[in-house]
């Protein structure tokens, strides 16, 4: 008897033990309802306790993260015009002292507990959750794959040649979470119906290693977007823009933009690339630059393998920019620069451009960072 | 395990810092790897501050490829591949580009994937990552690529 009655009041107490701390989390931890104001312009109702990064996604505001919430990334800040305590230990590695004295947090480690208010960039409040289907994968070299995705809801996405959604992958192998990157779009504003992104595969990564080994056309995938601020200033500037690897990717939607525009802007494409395997899309530009006058295509290769037999540019993108800017680009004319790609590759531009009398404030870029 | 060995290895666990994790399928204990790691770089004789000293020379140069291959000193062959954001080290002592440089022995083929975050666990906590994580320095690979 005493070996059946033991265990039961053992669980009797453990049931009580856990229901006093499900009663006591309600009541210490119930904030009710609270208010969310965006930009003094939008306010929200919302359920209080959860981080503001979530609390705003259920409303259909999407804040990028890309490490979808977990503090790691520093990428989901906002500006909060409340008190909402002090920073926590999580947010000082991301959080500049210029960020502090504007109050600036992670989203995803302040949790929504009274009425807020917060700034974010204008553009986060048109960012859509969207559904759709990928269409196509195609290898545009041995480490870069070109997603085509159909969206299937909402049907049509608007966005600025240049910006990024962030791509959801689902669980796989031994991840077993949602793993959110971000991916700039490489199709054209035009081509509403769908977009391309180009994805190059890095070692050990979670969401590249998704998407060569295990994607599959016809599979249903989400994004949110669009994001960024990387876009065409409307100026009359020559535009010289540089890309290396997936970088082509924001660079070929300006691009092509510009083109189904009809803008009479001159514009120089500089592409780096250590040999013809690494290059794509070559034809596609050197195409594009018989049939418009003001677009010039400049690919080079670092290292040409002896097969390549290559008669362009040779030579590192940095290097092969310098000799442009000094001998064939008109020197009286304005200029901004467009970048992408990784901050080493970003900083060497900027620091040639900076040398050719290119003032930093007109050089734009869409830092991997 | 140390209250900051404990901490350390819940972060390594997949979901909490990066979605894979940093022990990979491997059973033993945070303690345990970095032990059973530094018998077999002192067997293999391969120092950690030497070794953290080569990986960060050899990320220096492979920033200067900006993102296309190098070669340096005629013996390796080095990529760097960088990501948006950031990545914190488990012990919660630091913050780190996310930034990956593949090296490759042009003589032997021997190669390995280190980031930032690799050098800084390698150099201060002597973790290799546990086996099958996607970032593990396997000592055995490191002293091939090192020959």
């Amino acid at each position: 008897m005493r070996v059946l009655v033991e265990p039961l009041i053992v669980s009797l107490i453990s049931f009580l033990l856990a229901l006093i701390i499900v009663i006591v989390d309600a009541v210490v931890n119930n904030y009710g309802e609270v208010k969310i104001t965006i930009n003094k312009k939008k306010t929200m109702t919302v359920k209080g306790g959860v981080p503001l990064l979530f609390t705003l996604a259920s409303q259909g505001v999407f804040i990028p993260s890309a490490c979808g919430g977990r503090g790691s990334c520093g990428v989901c800040k906002v500006k909060v015009l409340s008190d909402v305590g002090p920073y926590l230990p999580t947010e000082f590695a991301y959080i500049s002292k210029e960020q502090m004295k504007e109050n600036v947090r992670l989203s995803c480690q302040v949790k929504v507990k009274k009425d807020i208010e917060i700034e974010i960039p204008e553009e986060l409040l048109y960012a859509k959750k969207f559904q759709a289907v990928v269409e196509k994968i195609n290898n545009v070299t041995y480490d870069i794959k070109e997603l085509t995705l159909k969206l299937i809801e909402p049907k049509t996405i608007d966005f600025r040649a240049g910006q990024y959604v962030q791509l959801s992958i689902p669980p796989y192998g031994k991840i077993n979470e949602v793993t959110q990157r971000a991916y700039s779009i490489s199709s054209p504003p035009s081509e509403n119906e769908h977009i391309q992104l180009l994805i190059r595969l890095v070692p050990g990564g979670a969401a590249t290693t998704y998407v060569h080994n295990y994607m599959k056309e016809g599979e249903k995938v989400q994004f949110t977007g669009p994001f960024g601020e990387f876009y065409v200033r409307e100026t009359n500037a020559v535009m010289i823009c540089v890309a290396g690897g997936s970088g082509m990717a924001p660079l070929r939607s300006l691009i092509i933009d510009l083109y189904q525009k009809n803008v009479e802007r001159e514009i120089w494409y500089f592409f780096g690339a250590r040999a013809m395997k690494d290059l794509f899309y070559v034809d596609f530009f050197m195409e594009l630059e018989k049939k418009w006058k003001n677009f010039h295509f400049i690919p080079a290769l670092s290292s040409p393998d002896p097969q390549d037999e290559w008669n362009g540019e040779i030579g590192l993108i940095t290097d092969v920019l310098d000799k442009y800017l000094k001998s064939k680009i008109d020197l009286s004319k304005p200029k901004e620069g467009y970048l992408c790609g990784s901050p080493g590759m970003i900083n060497a531009c900027v620091q040639v451009m900076k040398n050719n009398g290119i003032a930093e404030e007109k050089i734009y870029f869409d830092k991997f960072a | 395990m140390s209250p900051e060995f404990i901490e350390a290895q819940k972060n390594m666990k997949p979901g909490v810092i990066s979605s894979v994790g940093f022990l990979g399928d491997d059973e033993r204990d945070l303690a345990q790897i970095i032990q059973e790691d530094e018998l077999l770089m002192s067997q293999l004789q391969l120092d950690f501050d030497e070794v953290a000293r080569w990986m960060e020379r050899i990320m220096d140069e492979a920033v200067k490829g900006l993102g296309e291959p190098m070669i340096v000193e005629g013996k390796w062959e080095v990529q760097i591949y960088e990501a948006r954001g950031f990545i914190p080290c488990p012990f919660k002592d630091g913050i780190f580009r996310k930034r990956v440089a593949l090296v490759r022995n042009l003589q032997n083929n021997a190669k390995i994937s280190f980031s930032d975050l690799s050098i800084h666990l390698l150099k201060k906590h002597h973790f290799l990552q546990g086996r099958g994580s996607p970032f593990r320095i396997e000592p055995e690979q490191l002293k091939k690529l090192l020959d």
